[in-house]
């Protein structure tokens, strides 16, 4: 028997697309599925379609690094990222499912004095808000991590780190499958393969989607795609201050665990971590230039490795498998936008950026609660839309473009 | 003599590397995988033999360890333009590469067999390759040939990770090597040249042999009235079909490529798998694909996802002709291939990073003069700094009683001048532009077009249509964008010169300050927010009078080149006045007991000039200038949070420390120092207005408290109010 196959979750997709739904969220990712997951379990809201133009976490929810954390630099991201990280921690024993949930601790390294600062920093913010996250020294984090050069190849030297014991990793599909099955479980339609083409309107007022297999009328729809929220938007003549970047990982092949902790360097832009399955994940940041493209690049996978061997030398010998691109919406304050959008009876939750994965259950839980009652949550009310015209925006150092 | 590769040469004496499996020889099944010179997962069915050669199995029921051996020699890079690359060195490749070459075409090829292997072809379009000792970037200007063939397609039946099982065309190869391979049953397509038993029938499963379990003893098939035969043998022979290598050709679609030979075959389809392992590299049976597929699991990326099919070091290579077989039969379209993704051929990380190196971090002209005095260097706004000189508390002092110097070329310094100079300017800044009076300077505030202050600096007046611009350390490359890029989309005439590298800088300051310069021969020095040009210490300077210390300054721009001469006649002549330098640790202290910020350290993404409490610096009155409208627009909005200046007693808190108002969060410190001078501790942070009360407005709060001590908000600094030291 081969343990990493999935056996527990059983997938019952609907026979057939009904012309209605109570609410219609757009897009089978982490952050859709969990949203109709919260509405269904929480709130006893079924007549729920999720429309999903591939297959169900095909887009970034299948495709990000799988990092939780909470380590932010803002009050009410750091309130809101602890709280999924915790939701998470408990999302195995909420679902019935293997979700491959593993808390890993995940250090932060500063290669200079403008390094330790902001890491001080973020030690200090989480601190007041709830996440753990302390400031140690080098000998700590050789501790931590003893294949770390403390040296960085005698060009990027260790001079301390932010520690995050509780970061932690999942297995990103089974995060979806674990949602999906459950909002299935409980009738919530998830369909496949269907792409949403237009949208229905009634005046101002959205009333239903246009998709690729006929109109569905809808009391709300949410959008929770990722990568191409502003095209979606853009039907409604909804503008959103997003930009699309892509955000690049590789994988090794599958060796014996003996990388416990997440390690990542502002310095030198990369991030590696050892997933149960054995293979080492390394990433890096978003590519500056704008772009919806998936295209792997070489320029990209030449410069992260050589950049995360300096840091961890053991990776020289180890073999690439397999390098890949997600396209990431990122907002213009490096934080998500979630709730109200202007255009009656239209939610979002978009600008996810590089934090989506660990949003997930936050993220869905609060959007269910929003639908449910009408009325935006406090943990979400400073991510609403409007804070771009209200000058009320959530500059978030602490959310880097990485990881 | 064709070399032996290493499966070759092992198999010939008996030697096996892994449990078995039906082996290809062609670089696709991971079958030969084993630990080569260090590197696990090499498949030594491509690596040619030679003596000295480690050669490990992985190890048993076990992944291979994480970890490098001792040095390795870096893997060199080469950039190869040409006009064809044609990938691939069999019948169709050698045909294609010979035409092209008939056609008067520069031809690269790459042939797998002499250990030159495509990896990827990326947009450009670019075809890296590793080869046996460096890393290939090949630029192609007229096309790509992918001529890579096809694999023989793997077997689905229990015992198929027996040894002695081979495909038609490795059984070809290892006879013609001399490799002993006893009784061959042939199944499917025999094998050219090599005296085998032809059976037929359905593949039931592979029996292990009496003398041997881990060895094949029979093949057992399937007749069509559903009797099965069993066919001792020593070697079975496995011709069940070709899919084609057709990664590349996938991974390059839209780009100028076209695949020749067989990798443009139509996949075969095998039966339906029954039993046995699909996949194994990560161990999938068919049971796995059943037990997936009744619960959901039926698009080929969901089950690939849900059992890790695919996912191993074949990457499909070996399953994906099975898994689509099986989801034919379950009554789906039969489905494409995933995705196919770099990389084609496994390589290792130190190999793929060939050519790559760090980011240089700039040095000013006088790095070697700050390392010379023992300076601690940093990295800061991308520039290696002078961090100290071994003690701060003297750097300190120098600057408040004596004079010392400071190497500030880092700074962004920008020439611009021609007819719409001022038009630019006044577009550009919030403070009026054409008012400036030649040989003066006006502090200045960068404002991006949502009003949020993105940059400051100075402007400085050297005639009619000519200006000196300085903008800090980290932000000169994005200043000057953004100047071009207004200047081009105002279609102004302008000529934009960055003179960052080109000029060094030299900051003089402290009360003796004036008096070092006389001595160096400057005979006017000018006065406060003014400049001139004089030659100090014989280099010819531009000299401009501000304050970031707190106490008389002048800044001394030249060219780069002198910097040194510069740099070493102030020491000298300052000696008996106890000239020394001072790095940005005591910098930061001085112009932290004047209050002065520093964008990107005490700013954030969304600050308003109103925010910064920098009303000052901007004037509204002006008609337009970049920002304006959103000024104007937020100032209606009430006030959420401001920087203000703090002091406590006792030690300066962690700049990053949390600010408190009670039990509750009020906001953080963004700079925060000891001032020697006024004996307790000043800090910059960000507060929250808290509400008034009784329909009063929302007010900042006065006593705070950060590190559980007790702090208190100052709406005036205390070192020097008026500013009468900069003046003097």
């Amino acid at each position: 028997m081969n343990e990493a196959v999935e056996r527990l979750v059983d997938l019952r997709w609907p026979s057939q697309v009904k012309s209605a739904y109570d609410v219609v969220i757009i897009g089978g990712g982490g952050h859709g599925l969990a949203t109709a997951y919260y509405l269904a379990t929480r709130h006893g809201i079924t007549n729920v379609a999720v429309i999903e133009k591939g297959y169900i976490g095909s887009g970034n929810s299948g495709r990000n690094t799988t990092i939780i954390r909470a380590n932010y630099g803002i009050p009410e991201a750091v309130r809101f990222y602890q709280h999924s990280l915790e939701m998470y921690g408990r999302l195995e024993q909420e679902t019935g499912r293997d979700v491959m949930h593993a808390t890993k601790g995940l250090l932060w390294i500063a290669h200079s004095e403008a390094g330790v600062r902001q890491e001080r920093a973020r030690a200090e913010i989480n601190t007041a808000f709830g996440s753990k996250t302390e400031y140690v020294d080098p000998k700590t984090i050789q501790d931590i991590c003893p294949q770390l050069d403390m040296t960085g190849q005698g060009v990027w030297p260790i001079y301390g780190a932010s520690y995050h014991p509780s970061g932690a990793s999942a297995r990103h599909d089974r995060v979806v499958w674990a949602y999906a099955e459950g909002a299935m479980r409980l009738g919530v339609h998830v369909h496949q393969r269907t792409a949403v083409t237009g949208f229905l309107r009634d005046g101002d007022r959205v009333v239903g989607v246009e998709t690729t297999a006929g109109s569905i009328a809808a009391g709300v729809v949410v959008s929770a795609v990722g990568g191409h929220v502003t095209t979606l938007a853009s039907m409604v003549g909804l503008r959103l201050p997003i930009r699309t970047h892509q955000l690049q990982a590789f994988v090794t092949n599958r060796y014996a665990q003996a990388f416990g902790p997440i390690v990542a360097s502002s310095g030198l832009g990369v991030y590696a971590s050892q997933p149960a399955k054995g293979e080492m994940l390394i990433g890096a940041e978003i590519d500056r230039a704008p772009a919806y493209a998936y295209d792997a690049g070489h320029s990209f996978l030449r410069s992260c490795a050589f950049r995360s061997i300096a840091l961890l030398p053991f990776l020289r010998d180890l073999r690439v498998l397999r390098q890949w691109t997600g396209v990431c919406d990122m907002s213009a304050d490096y934080s998500p936008i979630m709730g109200f959008t202007g255009v009656p009876n239209l939610l979002v939750t978009t600008g996810w950026g590089t934090w989506g994965f660990k949003a997930i259950p936050a993220g869905g839980e609060q959007m269910a609660e929003l639908i449910a009652t009408g009325r935006t949550p406090a943990l979400i009310a400073p991510f609403a839309l409007d804070r771009f015209a209200n000058d009320r925006t959530m500059a978030d150092r602490g959310s880097a473009g990485t990881h | 003599m064709v070399t032996d590769s290493v499966l070759t040469h092992l198999l010939r004496r008996g030697e096996y590397l892994t449990d078995g499996g039906a082996l290809c020889l062609g670089g696709d099944c991971p079958h030969c995988l084993a630990t080569v010179d260090g590197v696990a997962y090499v498949r030594t069915c491509q690596t040619p033999f030679r003596q000295r050669l480690s050669v490990q199995a992985h190890p048993a029921g076990d992944l291979p360890r994480l970890e490098s051996r001792g040095e390795r020699a870096p893997v060199p890079a080469r950039t190869i333009h040409c006009d064809v690359v044609v990938i691939g060195q069999g019948p169709a490749g050698r045909r294609a590469a010979e035409e092209a070459r008939t056609d008067g075409k520069h031809v690269v090829t790459l042939d797998s067999g002499d250990g030159q292997d495509a990896i990827g072809i990326y947009p450009g379009p670019l075809v890296v390759a590793r080869t046996n000792d460096s890393m290939w970037q090949l630029y192609p200007r007229d096309e790509i040939i992918v001529a890579t063939g096809a694999a023989e397609i793997q077997p689905v039946a229990p015992g198929n990770d027996l040894r002695g099982l081979v495909t038609a065309r490795a059984t070809t190869v290892l006879a013609a090597a001399g490799v002993t391979l006893g009784r061959v049953v042939a199944v499917g397509t025999p094998p050219e040249g090599v005296v085998a038993t032809s059976v037929s029938g359905e593949l039931v499963r592979f029996e292990p042999a009496a003398a041997d379990p881990r060895r094949v003893g029979a093949v057992v098939l399937r007749d069509s009235l559903g009797t099965e035969h069993s066919h001792p043998c020593d070697t079975v022979s496995l011709g069940l079909g070709l899919t084609p290598r057709d990664a590349l050709l996938r991974m390059a679609r839209g780009m100028n490529v076209r695949g020749v030979g067989d990798v443009l075959l139509p996949p075969d389809v095998p039966p339906c798998p029954l039993d046995g392992t699909v996949c194994p590299c990560s161990g999938v049976t068919v049971e796995d694909l059943r037990s997936v597929h009744a619960r959901g699991f039926c698009e080929l990326d969901l089950v690939k996802r849900a059992t890790l099919a695919g996912t191993g070091p074949c990457q499909g290579a070996a399953c994906v002709p099975h898994i689509r077989a099986f989801l034919a039969a379950q009554g789906a379209d039969l489905p494409t291939p995933f995705t196919a993704r770099p990389v084609t051929r496994q390589l290792t990380l130190g190999e793929v990073a060939a050519g790559a190196h760090h980011v240089a971090t700039p040095r000013t002209a006088l790095d070697a003069e700050h390392r010379a005095l023992g300076a601690h260097m940093e990295r800061l706004g991308g520039w290696w700094r002078p961090w100290h000189y071994g003690d701060v508390e003297a750097e300190y002092t120098a600057v408040r009683t004596g004079v010392s110097i400071c190497d500030v070329s880092t700074l962004g310094k920008m020439q611009v001048s021609g007819p719409d100079a001022v038009a630019l300017l006044e577009h550009l800044y919030p403070v009026p532009i054409s008012s400036l009076a030649t040989g003066r300077s006006r502090y200045v505030l960068m404002l991006d077009e949502r009003g949020y202050v993105a940059d400051d600096g100075l402007v400085c007046r050297d005639g009619d249509t000519r200006f000196t611009l300085t903008f800090t350390s980290g932000g000169s490359t994005f200043a000057e964008l953004w100047v071009r890029d207004w200047a081009e989309s105002l279609k102004l005439d302008v000529r934009v010169m960055n003179q960052t590298m080109s000029l060094g800088a030299i900051n003089v300051t402290g009360p003796r300050a004036k008096e070092l310069l006389v001595r160096a021969g400057v005979t006017d020095p000018p006065g406060f927010l003014r400049h001139g040009t004089a030659t100090v210490a014989g280099v010819p300077c531009r000299l401009f009078r501000l304050s970031f210390t707190g106490e008389v300054s002048f800044e001394l721009h030249h060219a780069a080149a002198d910097s040194v001469t510069l740099w070493q006649g102030l020491m000298r002549l300052g000696a008996d006045l106890g000239v020394r330098p001072h790095g940005l640790e005591a910098l930061m202290k001085l112009r932290l007991e004047m209050g002065h910020i520093i964008v990107g350290q005490d700013t954030d993404f969304d600050s308003t000039p109103r925010r910064l409490n920098h009303e000052w610096a901007v004037r509204l009155e002006k008609p337009s200038f970049v920002g304006r409208a959103a000024i104007l627009r937020t100032n209606k909005l009430p006030l959420d949070r401001q920087l203000c200046m703090f002091e406590m007693d006792g030690n300066a808190p962690a700049e990053g420390a949390t600010i408190w108002l009670g039990a509750e969060y009020v906001g953080d410190v963004t700079s925060s120092t000891w001032s020697p001078t006024l004996g307790r501790s000043v800090m910059l942070g960000w507060v929250r207005l808290q509400p008034g009360g009784n329909d009063e407005p929302d007010e900042l709060p006065t006593k705070v408290s950060i590190d559980g001590q007790h702090a208190r908000r100052v709406t005036r600094r205390s070192f020097d109010p008026e500013g009468i030291r900069a003046r003097a």
